[in-house]
This record gives structure tokens, sequence and C-alpha cells, in this order.
């Protein structure tokens, strides 16, 4: 067990620190020749008419619309986003045209050369009142994207019923380097340089709006400082910049300021989940019942026609019920599109879930953990919402010891929570390997935007090959390089680019021993000239448990604070401790973030009132609890034996996290993030007096 | 940062300066230590044709008691006040308010003048001047003025500076034995601007009753607000004196106005007035009783 403070670099397992050195290379180091700068130009309106646009690109030249790709992509919806909007603006931020200059200040002068008169109308801002409210975009007879009802509706009289209105308000991914892209075409081939999780869905979505063969893109990824499920898909301005490179013949840059990147890139969250369960008093579930409304923003591009279902089927988490019925609405509002953040829907999920079995320990008066417990399974099970999940009984027996779980209750305010993490693994990825010149170049579908996949990549394929770590040289993706890949998110690169790694390096020796027969040896692989690839698809279930623990504290002022975070994650075979231990205590921030000050706030007519890094609410170093990162390394059924963890920590710790708030303060919190005078101990007019 | 074309001078006198800025009217604007005028820029939120850089003006950074007042140039770091033993030993609240000031990176730039002059109701050391009966110097085409910090706050961005004027010094009168002051700051997180902030100076009369109250708000009006009711109301009492203390408290809360904000809701922000002033009279008469 080791308690790894935030942003220190072990020196030892990693040599080659580069980033902290200032010598990681991206998007906005690229400097090319006649390189020109764009600037986009945005609706400051929430919902407004088009009446006229002039000067720069405008939608009356560039009459594109955006595709769904990558991990924004699925569900159907009939509403298509332009890239740039000539008719009208769903969202304040949303591009209406684009100009050109020399550098950024020239560029962003320019704007004034643009000329649009808009029409204000009355936004929607209140996914609550969406349906009742005016369609949204003209033509269209309902501001609801999607519907879905899983299981199958009950009647139940139980001696513990209990119902709650929880909510997860939406956040900014807000992730350290903002969008940025540079675009270059040769006449023939349009090569993009990204910050981004997936080159191959940037590949898709480009080709697609510009109408290009897939073979006429190359994506190239650079150093991408964060993601956080923000650069999984593609944005207008990418699309109007590859357009504008194309168009001048001239290479272009797009990089986005943070107050851009705020008011326009998909935001997380905001869904509300309405709970009923049923239980006997013994705190053993008989029912549950859910109605999920998702806000999926302006336009259903970023996960908004499917994330609804998404949610509603993990509802039941890692226990068994009898029976379950869930019903999941997905409906517009005028703010920027809805999509994946760090969880994509199975925090929302978890909290829901996880506040309700809290709710069970307190009408029951039976222990939290106890409630868990009584619920957890001995065998795989299905829900009946249709989701698949391990046996818990056993991990969560073993995660209350190692959290020493009666102890810490007895002397601290303590909230717990158990979880099932479902690895985004459909799709599978791929891996490529080159031996050239006595060196190993490796590739992964989808890498690293952050977590330092380079690491475990190293590693693998130096213990499959046998070769030394130091002559293998980590790529990012390059759709030029690799024929073909899927992306980084939804904890699923360790586990699925490992694999691929793993097999891509099985075929290289392959390919090696048969040219080279017996003699074979590391040394004689390097000697020759080989390369391989593999695409990897997981044949049995990834799902895997997790549980975090967590107390809460008041400062001297009476605001409660959260004092430690506890993590117990089921990741399988450890690739690299230091590099698990780092991505989870980053996940605890964004945790603690979303649970006391992450929020993306809007007015009534639509401006978001948090545009800025601070007023967004990320945390500092000051605000991070003390965090504490176990692991239960149960080996996966894959070769390398891992499981994923990425996302683990942003499940477990809200619910954790509000629980200890709750018992410290002795009030109940059903929506995140709490507000600041909820977390204060004080008496104000019109609150109950409390303890 | 990409902010509008503007022009940029570095005089090397306050009367090059002023000139500057009485040529060019309302197109010109001093640049301190950068920390809210280069956001302003950023965001494009500003402007101005010009920027009058005043950092190569020598002579206005200093801390010094002389004259029956403790005088600061106004180009002194907020940094500075918390390095200064003077300031701990007898100024109590300047050196807590400047400790809580944003992070070291803002405070290394930021200037005591800039957060003055910036008429910003969030920044901390209005309240400490209001609280300690402080005075302003400042330069303009025709000489120097002086102000009573009572009144210098007009509205939020605006103070009583005409464009063309630079403020040069701050004066806090050198309190008399048995003095102490205090600043306390709710932030949510740190770093941040006061959810509620409060100054309280205090001087101690023979039987340790307040002889003399002073009481800055933060954050919870249009400008830093002096709270006169609760300083009144606790001439003649006791620190000790729980009744009197939480009735300051009231008064304080009554005499703000906040608004209801992402850092909370207006009876939150006066819920903590009241706390802040409270606990504030305690700990300025305990550091008076010391003699801070
Ligand atoms: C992230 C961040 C957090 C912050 N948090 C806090 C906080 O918690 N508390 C707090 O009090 N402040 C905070 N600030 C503001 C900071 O203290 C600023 O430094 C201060 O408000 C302005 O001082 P400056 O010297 O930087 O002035 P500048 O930004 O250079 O100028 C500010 C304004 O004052 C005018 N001006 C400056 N000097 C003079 C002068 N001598 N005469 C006339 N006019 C002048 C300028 O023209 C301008 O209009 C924060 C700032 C940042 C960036």
């Amino acid at each position: 067990m080791k308690i790894v403070s935030v942003g220190f670099v072990d020196e030892e397992q990693d040599p080659d620190v580069r980033f902290v050195r200032g010598a990681g290379r991206y998007v906005d180091d690229i400097k090319l020749e006649g390189m020109q700068h764009l600037y986009v130009v945005r609706s400051p309106y929430a919902r407004a008419r088009v009446l006229s646009v002039s000067g720069g690109i405008t939608g009356n030249e560039l009459k594109a619309t955006m595709e769904s790709v990558g991990e924004d992509a699925g569900g159907r919806s009939t509403v298509s986003f332009p890239v740039l909007s000539a008719s009208y603006v769903s969202y304040v931020g949303q591009p209406v045209a684009a100009v050109l200059g020399g550098d950024k200040y020239e560029a962003a002068d320019k704007a004034d050369e643009v000329d649009v008169q808009y029409e204000p109308l009355k936004p929607v801002m209140d996914p609550e009142r969406s349906l009742e409210s005016e369609p949204i975009h003209p033509g269209t007879e309902s501001n609801l994207v999607a519907a879905a009802e899983l299981g199958r509706d009950f009647d139940l009289k139980a001696p513990v019923e209990v119902e709650e209105t929880l909510r997860m308000e939406r956040i900014a991914p807000n992730p350290m380097e903002t969008k940025g892209m540079v675009a270059s075409y040769d006449g023939s081939v349009l090569t993009v340089y990204a910050s981004t999780q997936s080159p191959f869905s940037w590949r898709e979505g480009l080709a697609g709006s510009l109408g290009l063969k897939e073979e006429s893109v190359r994506v190239v990824q650079m150093d991408t400082g964060g993601g956080f499920g923000s650069k999984g898909g593609i944005y207008p301005e990418y699309v109007v910049a590859a357009y504008a490179a194309m168009k001048t013949k001239r290479p272009v840059k797009w990089t986005e300021s943070r107050y851009e990147n705020l008011l326009a890139t998909n935001m997380g969250r905001g869904v509300r989940g309405r709970m009923k369960v049923y239980a006997d008093r013994k705190g053993k579930l008989k029912g549950l019942k859910a109605d999920l409304l998702v806000d999926v923003g302006a336009y259903p591009l970023g996960g908004g026609a499917w994330t609804a279902k998404w949610i509603a089927s993990q509802l039941v988490g890692p226990y068994a019920v009898p029976k379950a019925y869930a019903a999941a609405k997905a409906v517009l509002t005028n703010k920027v599109n809805m999509g994946p953040y760090r969880g994509a829907g199975r925090p929302e999920a978890a909290f829901f879930m996880e506040r309700m079995m809290d709710r069970i320990a307190d009408e029951t008066g039976i222990d939290a953990a106890e409630v868990r417990l009584r619920n957890a399974t001995t065998r795989e099970t299905t829900s009946p919402l249709g989701m698949e999940a391990p046996p818990s009984k056993r991990f969560f027996t073993e995660a209350l010891r190692a959290f020493r779980y009666s102890s810490r209750k007895k002397k601290d305010k303590v909230g717990l929570s158990f979880f099932m993490l479902i690895p985004a693994a459909y799709g599978g990825e791929s891996a490529k390997l080159a031996v050239e010149g006595g060196r190993v170049k490796v590739w992964m579908g989808g890498s690293s935007h952050g977590q330092r996949h380079d690491v475990f990549a190293k590693k693998l394929v130096s213990e499959e090959l046998g070769v030394p770590q130091d002559v293998i040289d980590f790529q990012h993706t390059d759709t030029g390089a690799i024929s073909g890949g899927v992306g980084s998110w939804g904890s699923r690169t360790a586990i699925l680019g490992g694999g691929a790694l793993v097999e891509a390096s099985r075929n290289l020796k392959a390919a090696a021993k048969k040219n080279l027969g017996k003699k074979y040896s590391p040394a004689l692989l390097l000697e020759g000239d080989y390369e391989a690839e593999a695409f990897f698809k997981p044949k049995d279930m990834l799902n895997t448990l997790g549980a975090n623990l967590a107390t809460a504290r008041l400062t001297k002022e009476g605001n409660a604070v959260v004092e430690e975070v506890l993590s117990f994650y089921d990741a399988g075979k450890v690739l690299n401790r230091f590099m698990l231990e780092s991505q989870v205590t980053g996940g605890v921030a964004q945790g603690i973030g979303e649970v006391m000050y992450e929020h993306a706030v809007y007015s009534e007519d639509g401006q978001l009132l948090t545009a800025s890094i601070a007023d967004a609410g990320v945390i500092h170093a000051t605000e991070m609890p003390k965090s504490v990162v176990m692991t239960a390394a149960h080996r996966s059924t894959l070769p390398h034996g891992a499981k994923g963890v990425g996302e683990s920590p942003t499940i477990g710790v809200p619910p954790a996290a509000t629980r200890a708030l709750e018992v410290l303060l002795g009030r109940r919190f059903t929506t995140l993030p709490i507000e600041p005078e909820k977390l204060w101990a004080h008496d104000l007019p019109g609150r109950e007096r409390t303890r | 940062m990409i902010p509008p074309r503007f022009e940029y001078a570095a005089p090397k006198s306050i009367g090059e300066a002023v000139g500057l800025l009485k040529s060019r009217g309302g197109e010109a604007k001093v640049l301190a230590g950068g920390q809210s005028m280069i956001p302003l820029l950023k965001l494009r939120l500003a402007a101005p044709a010009l920027l009058v850089d005043i950092n190569r003006i020598e002579g206005l950074d200093y801390i010094r008691e002389s004259m029956g007042f403790l005088r600061v140039g106004a180009l002194t770091r907020v940094a500075t006040l918390g390095r200064s033993a003077l300031l701990e030993r007898r100024y109590g609240a300047l050196h807590d308010a400047s400790l809580t000031i944003a992070d070291p990176l803002v405070r290394n730039l930021g200037t005591v003048g800039g957060n003055i002059s910036h008429g910003d109701p969030s920044n901390d050391l209005p309240a400490v001047l209001l609280a300690a009966e402080g005075e302003l110097a400042a330069t303009g085409p025709s000489g120097e003025r002086t102000f009573r910090a009572e009144g210098f706050f007009v509205g939020t961005f605006t103070t009583a500076l005409a464009q063309d004027e630079i403020l040069t010094e701050v004066r806090i009168p050198v309190p008399p034995h048995r003095s102490g002051g205090v600043y306390l700051k709710v932030e949510q997180k740190v770093a941040d601007f006061a959810t509620a902030g409060v100054a309280v100076q205090v001087s101690l009369g023979r039987g340790s009753e307040c002889a003399k109250v002073g009481i800055g708000l933060t954050g919870v009006g249009p400008t830093a607000l002096k709270a006169k009711k609760a300083e009144e109301a606790m001439l003649g009492k006791k620190a000790t004196d729980r009744k009197a203390v939480e009735e300051a408290g009231e008064l304080a809360a009554d005499a703000s106005s906040p608004a209801s904000d992402i850092r909370g809701t207006e009876d939150y922000k006066r819920g903590l007035i009241r706390l802040l002033v409270a606990r504030g009279l305690e700990r300025a008469t305990q550091r008076a009783r010391r003699g801070a």
C-alpha cells in the first residue's frame, strides 16, 4: 500500500520524464511553412435565428454536417448538426463562421470582418421542461431524442420502499491541453495532426463530413494533454480547419483558448434519476424502478442518442435484484452537446444505485456495508435490465477487510461505495510492431492522452520478445502507420491495446522464427526487418469490480470536506503499479471535484456562467484528500491478465464521498455537486436544525 | 493570451505616466501587476488603446511607518506584505489578508495599488482599509490628492480615482497600544476569491472593552463595505460578551447585500458574515491583548 502524491514523477521508473521537462510535443508546438491560424466566430445566443451571415467561411459556403464517430457514435437521430450554421443556432458558442490570419492575434482580430444578424429566441434550458417546450430544431416534432424501457414493469408491496430523485449535474471535462489540430493538404492527401483520443475516429469523421475517401485522410496523434472523453469524437472546428487547409492549399492551425474550450466542448453528466427501491426488513432488495432523464444539449452527437439506455442498463450494478424496470429518456436543451466524460454513464448509474443502498441502510438501521453484502452475488449474473456482472460478494468482503472497515467506522465519518466497471471492450483494438535498424517501433490503435501507455506497452513487448525495453520506441497512433484501430476511452487501452500488443508480439516472433528457424534469439530478431499487426477482440466478459471508502471532517469555519479516500479496485494483473496509482489519484481528484466543486452553470438565457477553469471548479492539490490506492489482483482471462481501471475512481468516489459528507453533517444529499451552503455545518434561515 | 491590439508605454516617472494617461483620455489604462488587467484583456472585456506600464517607476515599492502612518507604496507586491515582520506584529488584518489573496504566483506580481484601484468587491485589501480607517494618496495632472478609504470605493470596478490619476500610497494610522486586527476569509477552494471575507480592527480600553472598532466586508456587496452599525454596537463592549459579538455579526450581515452566485446563496454568505464578524472580534481582541 502506497500513498501517491499528485504530480510526482518517479524518475527511477521513468527516466524520460519529458512532459515535466517541457519536452512534450503538442499540436500547438507545430509550425509548418506558410501556416495560417483559424479563428472561429461563435454564437453569443443560446437560441436564435440566423438572419444573415457574411464574411469569412460561413455555412453558406461549407454546407457540411457532423458525423457521429468514435466514443460518441451509436444510436440514431434525425437532427443534423451543421458544421457552420447559416439558419439557426442552438447553444452559446456554436460555430457560425471562421476566419484565417497569419498568427493567432490577426485571426482573432479578423473576427470583426464577420457580420451575423441574429433574431434571438427563448432558449430551452431546463431538461425537465424540454418535452413540453417548443422543439428547438425547426421541422422536428419534439425535443425527445431517445426513449428506452428496460426490464419489465411490476407491482410490488415491500416492507421497505424508498424513493428519491437524484442528480448529477453537468460538468466540463477540462483537460489541461485544450482542443486543437493542424491540417495540411498536398492536393491528394489531407494530413491532420491532432490532439485526440482516436485518430481513426477523426479520419472517419473528417472524411464523412467533407465527402473524402478515408484513404485520402491521414490523422497523426501528437502528445495529447488530457481528454477525459472530450477528444474521442470530432467537433465542427476540426472540419472547418481541414476544409480551410484544402481550400487555401496552405496548412491551417486551430487551437482554442480555455474560454472557448469551456463554451464549446461536449460536457459530461447532466442526468436525473428518479429511483425507487423495494426491500425487506433485512435490507434484501426485492425490486428496483428507475426513471432517467438525460440532458443531451443541442445536438445528440456526443452519445446523446444512446446514453440514457446505457445508464439504465447498468443500474443494478454488482447486486442481485429479482425485479427491475427502467424507463429512460434523452431530451434536447439549448446547451453545448452532452458527451462522454471519464466514466460516461457508469458514474451516473453507480451514484443512483449507491445512494439508494445508503437509503435502505438508513431505513432498516442496518450497517451500510452489511446491506451491500447482503445483496452481493456469489455467481455470475445477468440483471433484469440485461447487464452481466461477475460474482461480487467475495470481492466486497476483501475490500472491507482492506479498508479495515469496522474499525474505521467506529472512529470516522465513513462513506462506502461498491460498483461495477464495464470497460468499453466492444470493437477490440489493434497493435503493430516493426523491427528495423535494431529497434522495435510500437503502435496501438488508440494511444495515450495522458495515461502514459508507453510504460505498459514497452513492458509487454519486452516480456514477449525478450528484447530490452530501451530498444522499444513507443509511437502515438497514426492512421498512416497502422491499418486500423479504435481509440482510447472507456478503461479499454490497457486491456485491449495490451492484448493486441501481446498478440502482435507473438505474430512478430512467429514471423522471425519462420525466417530464423531454431537459431531464433532476441538479438537475431533485432538484426532483421520484421513487421506484425494484430487486432485483438476479447471473447469473455471483462466487467470488473471496485470499492471506495471516504471519510469527511469539518474545517474550522464549519465547512465539510473529504479527508481521505481509499480505493480498492480489481485491476487484474497490475501492469505498472506507479502508473495505476497515478491514474487512480487523478480520478480521485475528479471524483472529489464532482462531489463538491465542479459544475457547468448556465443562466436562464443560456449563457455559461462558469467560463473559466477556476469557476468551472477544477480542484487544486490543496483540495485533494489523502488518497490510498489498493488493488485486488484477480487476473483476467486475457493473455496479460489485465482488467480496466481508468474510470473506476470517477465511478466509485462520488457516492462514497457524498455518503461521508452526509454522515458527517446529518443531511441528505441527492444532487452533485453539493452546493457550498449545504456543506456548511452552521444553521441558516429556513434550514432545519442539525444535530 | 490573445488580446486586441494595444500600444504600450513604460514611463520611468509618475509625471510622465500621468501625462500619458491625460493625453489619451479614457483610452489609456495603467498596468501594474497585470493580475486583473491581463485577464480582462485576454477575454477582450477591456480594449484600451494604450497600456501605461508603471512597473519601471522607482520609489513606489516600500513598507514603512512614519508620521503616524503605516505607508505602503502602490507598487509593493502582495507577496511582500506577507513577508513583512512589521505587518505581522502590528497590522494583523493586512498581513492576514495578503496571505489569503489568490496563490503565490498571483501574489508575486499583483500589487497593493492594483488590488485597491481595481475596485473589485471581491478583492481582499479594500475591506482591510475600511476597517483600519485607511487613507490613499494619488497623483494626477494637478498634483497629489488624498482620500479616505471610506467613500473611495464608489461602485463595482469604480473608485474615486480619476482616469488620469495614479494611486501612489496606501496609509493606515499607526494603531494605539492594545490594538489588534484580523482578516478572516472563507473561500471555496484555496486561491479562490472570497465567498465572504471580514476585516476587524479593534483598540481596547482599560477594562479590555472595545474603545475603537473597525469592520470591513469583502464579496458581499457592490463594493467592499464598512459595517458601521456593527462597529458602533461593539463600542464599550467586550469580545467575551457573546451576546454583543453575535449582535454585531447580525448587524454586519444586515449591512451586507450579497448576490447568490456559484460561490453560494445570499443566505449562506450572510451566515458567513455573521460567523466571521463574531469570530473576528474575538480574535482581534486576543491579538490586541497580546499587543499585536
Ligand atoms: C487567479 C487569480 C486569483 C485572484 N484571487 C484574488 C483574491 O483572492 N483576492 C484578491 O484580493 N485578489 C485576487 N486576485 C486579483 C489580484 O490580487 C490582482 O493582482 C489585483 O486585483 C490587481 O493588482 P495588479 O497589480 O495585478 O493590477 P493590474 O491588473 O495591473 O490592474 C488592475 C486595475 O487597476 C488599475 N491600476 C493598477 N495600479 C494602479 C495604480 N497604482 N493607480 C491607478 N490605477 C491602477 C489598472 O489600470 C487596472 O484597471 C486574483 C487574481 C487572479 C489572476
